[in-house]
């Protein structure tokens, strides 16, 4: 469904993304990770149609973006970080306004039903720039999807919200997916793209840095952890020993974590038992993953709050 | 390029000028100052009438010349001073709230998202001068004033208010800042307004460019009740002039 080859993109001096390829089957849901400013927004922007690319090429259904605009943006739905809201408009008039431009043919019937959907009915009548965040996230993506597109585009739709809204969206989110849409959404919320996503793509400094199945990308180096009751340098050592285990460290008291080339959870289990074993998780937790191939640096950028196309 | 896409671009833009107290503001600034201006001219011809009626050597003073063109006239500065407010939110506004990018990212050409803007500024400000009808209504109770040269004047009007709206909206797309999109359209239009004024003074052919150029003298004619195409394509080729412009500068929006 969405075809991207060796796009680039670059703002004067800075690269800010850098010879991206991949491919969006139809009706996934793909999470894009990665720091900000590391290049996700500006490749959305670039699929949406609202920024061109220096280089390379995307195509959505089989049409390049930049060759056939018109045409790809009738197919594709779009929610930027800061939802494009008119804030003096009502609700109702702001969504029969994106129906109109988006070339609706049944304006209202499409109104009431995309305001059904995510749940704006009861705030027809109010102004945009009343509402409260989640409702204003609301309209975003009532304006992305009211032309009913197979393709959606959001960018972080739950920045913002309290953790009741998230569940709301994301939920939202998922039940569109259902439907046979094609989804990439990004995000820094880490467990969302565990509950939501087949696949992420963790992009940093604007390149991929990865890209598969959270279940492949776990198993990929498996990382063990575990809690013992009474820790002691003899377990560390009697770890090391441990057929398949490459390497293993104390994190805190009583908690180690290991890099094994096999599954070796179950003779790992065996050595820790005599030191009270509490705990052993043989998947390596997203968050890990990402701050792993991001680096620290990428962590250190995802925790102050600068969006993403500032720094670009 | 549809109308039906220029069309629903034009009334969110009108609209917005009735939801918002800008519109509001400007609409009555600018009823009010005509006006005042419209009763001021009035006692002006009046005392000027009564004068001439004592003289039997002096023709009745003309209502055209001496009470509708100064009137029109007053009419543009008003214009000239009051368009660069409601022309300086097309794009700035978009821009700041982020909004534009449901129009980029939506299936219109630039050219609609423009000519758009622009049209429903323009209806605005049609809005506005269908408020001052109430003038010319007045004379003809009471007098007998040329109905071709109200009609001139008005045409006049809305070809000067034509190209502020399109320099207005030019300025706007330069900027996130309404303040500064109304500031330098101001300066830009004042600055083709009193051209012919430096071009009085210039010699030579940079005096010709300047007369050329300025606003001013194209519409003198045409005040009176003259129509000359020169002046017709000098307006046409202003608004075009900057429409393209605007036009370009959107474009280059996807570029940063």
């Amino acid at each position: 469904m969405i075809v991207v080859e060796n796009l680039s993109k670059r703002f004067g001096a800075t690269h800010a993304v850098q010879d991206i390829s991949f491919q969006v089957q139809k009706g996934e849901i793909l999470g894009f990770l990665g720091p900000n400013g590391a290049g996700k927004t500006t490749t959305m922007r670039i699929l949406a149609g609202s920024l061109g690319a220096t280089a390379g090429t995307a195509t959505i259904g089989g049409l390049d973006v930049a060759q056939h605009p018109r045409q790809v943006k009738r197919r594709l739905g779009y929610l930027p970080e800061a939802p494009p809201l008119y804030r003096d408009m009502t609700v109702g008039g702001y969504v029969r306004f994106a129906a109109r431009i988006k070339g609706v043919q049944e304006v209202e019937a499409a109104t009431e039903k995309v305001m059904e959907r995510v749940g704006l009915t009861e705030m027809r009548q109010r102004l945009v720039g009343h509402l409260s965040k989640g409702f204003q996230q609301r309209a975003g993506l009532a304006q992305a999807l009211v032309h009913e597109p197979e393709v959606l585009v959001l960018d972080e739709p739950t920045s913002g919200l309290d953790p009741a809204q998230r569940k709301e969206i994301r939920d939202l989110i998922r039940n569109l997916a259902a439907g046979e849409r094609t989804v990439i959404l990004s995000t820094h919320v880490l467990p969302e793209v565990d509950d939501l996503c087949e696949r992420v793509i963790i992009i940093d400094r604007g390149r991929i840095a990865a890209m598969d199945s959270i279940e492949k990308l776990a198993q990929a180096q498996r990382l063990v952890r575990l809690q013992v009751g009474r820790p002691s340098d003899a377990l560390l050592r009697a770890l090391e020993q441990v057929p398949g285990v490459s390497a293993a460290e104390q994190l805190a008291e009583g908690s180690y974590a290991l890099r094994t080339n096999r599954d070796a959870r179950a003779d790992i289990a065996r050595a820790a038992a005599p030191y009270d074993l509490l705990e052993l998780a043989g998947r390596e937790r997203l968050e890990d993953i990402y701050l792993r191939l991001t680096g620290s640096q990428g962590a250190a950028a995802a925790q102050d709050g600068a969006q993403p196309g500032e720094a670009e | 390029m549809t109308m039906r896409n220029i069309l629903t671009v034009a009334q969110r833009e009108f609209a917005h000028y009735l939801a918002t107290p800008i519109g509001w503001l400007v609409l009555c600034a600018f009823l009010i100052i005509t006006g005042l201006f419209f009763s001021l001219q009035t006692g002006w011809y009046a005392t000027e009438a009564v004068q001439a009626s004592f003289n039997p050597y002096q023709e009745p003073v003309d209502l055209g010349a001496h009470l509708i063109a100064p009137f029109f006239g007053d009419v543009s500065v008003i214009l000239l001073m009051l368009c660069p407010a409601l022309s300086m939110r097309l794009f700035a506004e978009d821009r700041r709230q982020r909004s534009l990018e449901l129009l980029l990212t939506s299936p219109l050409s630039t050219a609609e998202i423009v000519l758009g803007k622009y049209l429903g500024g323009m209806l605005f400000v049609t809005l506005m001068l269908t408020g001052t009808l109430l003038y010319p209504l007045l004379l003809a109770w009471f007098g007998d004033p040329d109905p071709g040269v109200v009609l001139c004047s008005y045409l006049a009007v809305f070809l000067q208010v034509s190209s502020f709206m399109a320099v207005g909206m030019l300025a706007s797309a330069f900027t996130e800042s309404q303040m500064v999109a109304l500031v330098s359209s101001f300066a830009l239009l004042l600055a083709f307004w009193i051209a012919s004024w430096a071009g009085a003074v210039a010699s030579g052919t940079l005096g010709e460019v300047l007369a050329y150029v300025s606003m001013l003298p194209h519409t003198e004619q045409l005040g009176k009740g003259i129509i000359h195409s020169k002046d017709f394509v000098y307006y046409l080729s202003f608004v075009s002039f900057a429409l393209f412009a605007t036009h370009q500068r959107v474009e280059a929006y996807r570029w940063e």
